[in-house]
């Protein structure tokens, strides 16, 4: 799952015929002095400015400003350009022109097991969930594309009819296009704005998914996924992001504020039920970390480092299934390093840490980590025989 | 019974080198569970004619690797089953290849990062012929007892450890991989081990679903309970559910479902598998999914810890019902063990084998080489030198600081003797030619013998044979080498004489004896020889390799390492020559025809071949 920004969103919904506002993307604001010299639409229309970042909630933070003319938007893009939010930084605005417009339609399109399912409701807007039941649904199977026609009776039933409804069908069939060809997962277009004195359609906000696995295949795509944790990675995060970039296997890690438990967790399904486990007993957790896929050990070492690293910690949750070709040894060996060095840099002061693994060269990596023992580390290492997450209730009893 | 993969089960693997590990893996419970070799080729056009190894036990496999599937399937028809280990840019051509292939009934992929369209389509493909499409992201299928799909089941001894050499009654179901491991050890653990486990993993639009798997545990009268571990999103689980709830089921079903951790977390926070990305309430979340499961009668954990309890609480209750007997436990020992490697089992003292060579100055098993025991950073940290780390390679012992300055000045000076001499031309005339660094300075190195360079060790040796022999009689001596040997080796110059002396030689007589306090009886004995050489003959003077041989000498080096001196310190030369040369993008070198003196035949005419 990729979110995209709503600049190469629109810019994908040109390239398939969405009628989108004018709008231009920048980093300078001077640039948009210039913009405005150049194009009539940003002289005469008011306009939005939002950020261009993926920061959750900017109406909130004031970085979304409407009804704007140029100069206002030459002053607002200036006050948002360099602003910092948390550990993130505003380096690009996107300024659309704000359609006077008379109606507000709803119109979705998601992925699903079979193909996808259009949503359409001609009572879109802010209003959408509780005019809900007023959405119309149709499966689209992959691989098929409906008629025009189809499309068009598909409006009907939504509520719309004579040249709206056709037009509306005609939509529908590019986001069908768009969603297919641009290997999107989701797109919501809300709303879909109609000005009925020259016909002229526009889609005034959109968000857009697109499959980042099928990159390979896109030459165009020249954006990178927005953050999928609801918030802009620290620097943490982006470091163990980097090595897994350019590692064999992958290391994972989120930071969760607050808690006390650090997981420091092997593989994509047991992480998530050491998680669970904590949440289940009443722990909090502080964060998720996950590394699989046999990485090698000097990328271990580091997750390692990080974790130890994290505030307020009480206890550290080694876990792990029996993995099937993770070589329990070698990447032990690197957790062993980071808990070292770890501790020679003061932390791990008061932390439990309590082990539980299985896989390839088992005996050997348990019988080293069970070792840091005799080096003064508060260390309990289980093997096989005890439950995979019976190791969380240990360290929440102990 | 098994569902899915058993012994009748023939593979082509599609891809490299992920799959020949796959192959080795699978081939190790072929071994296990004495069975025919499972992996029959490889569809891997790089590599098309080649012929991989591998071990089922002791014995040495090949299997073929083709450059087309159709290929594969022509020559090996047993093949009913494709396992994908391609890269995600061409998974996709690859499975529907495989699917639309008259022979295959099942393609697995455990390729990650697949399009989830490029999935989507593969699954309808199958689904349109009747087949199925496992993965992608899957760690494979395990039959116990009768084949293996994959990797899954990771190491041999894990093999023996969850009882995968004989079927359980329990099946299992996982969205992910290591999970599928875990959860094939709990039943072996808790119950009586596993019929079959298949990985369906965890991207978002698997291929088949729990369900599908669920109706064909439901029809093999082996499987009495199904393990089945879910994750947040989707509504796979739910459909399990549905399944379960439907009509009354034979199999008895054991869920655990991750993912509950997201009702805690910060707004939009999600992590796991790729399928795992939606549902926080409702349908789609860990918590519906439980729900629903234990509502349609499955025993659900609230922790995966749980799992073990619930599986032997199902195992009492099959065995209290009399649906299954206890199996006695095999002993393990009866088990077959891999062929240890010569390593291991010398390690323990049962096999003795003669080793093919013997060293004794250097060994780079450690972390680092020792040069004759000493590790080459603390020789380093210690302030000692490269003459020193020649002293110890070549004469295993560490000279003295007066001894290392020697060799030091010994190797400086014969570094280079100017670009007109054999070698350096030699390697001159091979850089001009556009060869290589190794190949020009090898060119040089060639031409080190007796004429030039070369005669450091015999000069060396005879002197030494002298001062034994025929110590206070150097004529006594220079009869015995003029009859036995030639003219003496280390004695006379081409250019240089009395007259015009070596100024090499000078300095390094000198330094060696009015410098040092190293005993030379080797170096004084051939400045006695040279005495009486050079009053026959001005340019009978100890040269630069007689000097060199006969310190070296002294310094008791063997005989047969002094002309390495010389090959060493020329070598610093001859590469500076190959670098001076090529940076200057020297042209080919041809001998003028008046350099050359053509004493051939006049042209004539060729006669006829008899």
């Amino acid at each position: 799952m990729a979110k995209i920004l709503e600049g190469p969103a629109m810019k994908l919904f040109n390239k398939w015929g969405i009628p989108v506002p004018n709008y231009v993307v920048i980093m300078d604001p001077n640039r948009l002095e210039q913009l405005g010299e150049a194009n009539k639409w940003l002289r005469e229309s008011k306009l939005v400015v939002k950020a261009h970042e993926a920061i959750g909630g900017r109406f909130k933070l004031g970085l979304v400003k409407l009804g704007l003319n140029l100069q206002e938007a030459v002053a607002a893009s200036r006050e948002m350009i360099g602003r910092e939010i948390g550990t993130a930084v505003i380096r690009q605005v996107i300024v659309a022109e704000m359609l006077d417009h008379d109606e507000e339609y709803y119109l979705c399109i998601n992925g699903n097991r079979d193909g996808a399912e259009v949503l359409l409701s001609n009572r879109g807007g802010v209003d959408i969930e509780e005019n809900w039941g007023t959405v119309r649904r149709l499966f689209i199977p992959i691989d098929e594309s409906p008629s025009i026609e189809r499309l068009t009776e598909f409006a009907s039933e939504a509520g719309f009819s004579g040249e709206i409804a056709e037009r509306v069908g005609k939509i529908v069939s590019r986001l069908v296009l768009c969603f297919d060809n641009e290997d999107a997962q989701s797109i919501e277009i809300n709303p879909l704005v109609i000005r009925k004195s020259d016909m002229r359609f526009a889609a005034l906000d959109a968000v857009m998914n697109v499959d980042y696995d099928a990159r390979f295949r896109h030459a165009d795509w020249d954006f990178k996924p927005v953050s999928e944790i609801g918030r802009p990675f620290t620097e943490a995060e982006q470091q163990i992001m980097e090595i897994d970039g350019r590692i064999k296997g992958s290391v994972k890690f989120v930071e969760v504020p607050g808690g006390e438990i650090a997981l420091l967790t092997a593989g994509g399904g047991a992480s998530v039920f050491y998680s669970d486990a904590v949440v289940a007993r009443g722990g909090t957790i502080a964060n998720y970390a996950e590394y699989s896929g046999d990485p090698p050990d000097w990328a271990v070492e580091a997750l390692t480092e990080t974790i130890c690293s994290l505030p307020n910690i009480k206890h550290i949750i080694v876990g792990g299934a029996i993995a099937n070709f993770t070589d329990v040894k070698a990447t032990f060996n690197g957790i062993i390093n980071g808990f070292r060095e770890s501790k020679s840099k003061g932390y791990l002061e008061n932390v439990k840490i309590w082990v539980r693994r299985g896989g390839p060269n088992e005996n050997q990596g348990l019988a080293a980590i069970r070792k840091l023992h005799d080096e003064g580390f508060d260390i309990h290492v289980y093997d096989r025989s005890m439950p995979m997450t019976d190791i969380v209730d240990l360290a929440l009893n102990s | 019974m098994s569902i899915l993969a058993n012994r009748d089960t023939r593979v082509v693997i599609i891809g490299g080198v992920a799959g020949l590990n796959a192959a080795r893996r699978m081939a190790q419970f072929d071994f296990l569970v004495n069975r025919p070799l499972t992996v029959q080729a490889f569809v891997y056009p790089p590599e098309e004619g080649q012929q991989k190894e591998i071990y089922r036990g002791g014995e040495l496999k090949n299997v073929p690797v083709y450059s087309s599937l159709e290929e594969a399937l022509a020559e090996n028809p047993g093949i009913n089953t494709a396992l994908i280990y391609i890269g995600a840019s061409r998974a996709y051509a690859a499975a529907k290849e495989a699917l639309e292939a008259s022979n295959i009934k099942l393609v697995s992929m455990i390729t990650e990062g697949v399009p989830e369209k490029d999935a989507k389509r593969l699954r309808k493909l199958a689904n349109a012929n009747g087949k199925l499409f496992n993965g992608p992201s899957s760690i494979g299928i395990m039959s116990a007892g009768e084949c293996r799909l994959g990797v899954i089941g990771g190491e041999f001894k894990n093999l023996k450890l969850c009882n995968l050499y004989r079927s359980g009654s329990f099946g299992v179901i996982t969205k992910s991989g290591g999970l599928s491991n875990e959860a094939m050890w709990l039943c072996a653990q808790n119950g009586n081990g596993i019929t079959t486990a298949v990985a369906i993993g965890g991207d978002a639009y698997p291929g088949t679903d729990f369900v599908t798997y669920l109706e064909m545990f439901e029809n093999d009268p082996e499987t009495k309970a199904v393990v089945i571990v879910g994750e947040v999103g989707g509504t796979l689980e739910e459909e399990a559910a549905e399944w379960l709830a439907a009509e009354k089921r034979r199999i008895k079903l054991i869920a655990a479902i991750g993912g509950t951790c997201q009702e805690v977390l910060p707004q939009g926070m999600k992590f796991g598998h790729a399928g795992a990305k939606e549902g926080k309430k409702g349908l789609g979340s860990a918590r519906s999914k439980m729900n629903s499961l234990r509502e349609a009668g499955a025993l659900v954990p609230d922790t995966f810890g749980g799992l073990s309890n619930c599986i032997k609480q199902i195992y009492e209750e099959l065995l209290a019902d009399g649906s299954i007997k206890p199996e006695p436990e095999i002993d393990e020992a009866l088990l077959p063990e891999l062929p240890p490697k010569v390593q291991e089992i010398m390690k323990q003292g049962e096999v003795i084998v003669e080793p093919l060579i013997r060293t004794t100055i250097s060994d780079d098993r450690g972390e680092e080489p020792r040069y004759v025991g000493y590790a080459a950073s603390q020789l380093c940290e210690k302030g000692y030198g490269i003459e020193d780390v020649i002293c110890l390679l070549w004469n295993k012992k560490l000279p003295s600081r007066e001894e290392s300055e020697i060799i030091k000045r010994i190797i400086m000076i014969s570094a280079d003797h100017g670009p007109a001499v054999s070698g350096a031309f030699g390697a001159i005339i091979g850089a001009c030619a556009g060869i290589d660094l190794p190949q020009a300075v090898s060119a040089g190195m060639t031409m080190i013998g007796p004429r030039f360079g070369g005669a450091v060790t015999n000069a060396g040796k005879y002197f030494k044979y002298g001062v034994k022999e025929f110590p206070n009689d150097i004529p006594g001596f220079l009869a015995w080498m003029k009859q036995n040997v030639g003219p003496v080796p280390g004695i006379g110059h081409r250019v240089k004489s009395l007259k015009n002396p070596d100024k090499r030689v000078k300095y390094l007589v000198d330094y060696v004896k009015n410098h040092t306090s190293l005993h030379t009886p080797c170096l004084d004995y051939a400045l006695d020889v040279e005495k009486i050489t050079t009053s026959k003959k001005d340019n009978l003077i100890l040269n630069v390799d007689g000097t060199m041989g006969c310190i070296l000498v002294d310094l008791e080096f063997p005989e047969q390492s002094l002309n390495g001196f010389f090959v060493l310190a020329r070598t610093i030369g001859m590469i500076g020559h190959w670098i001076d040369q090529t940076s200057q993008s020297s042209k080919l070198i041809r001998l003028y025809d008046y350099l050359i003196n053509y004493a051939v035949k006049e042209e004539r005419e060729v006669p006829e071949k008899k």
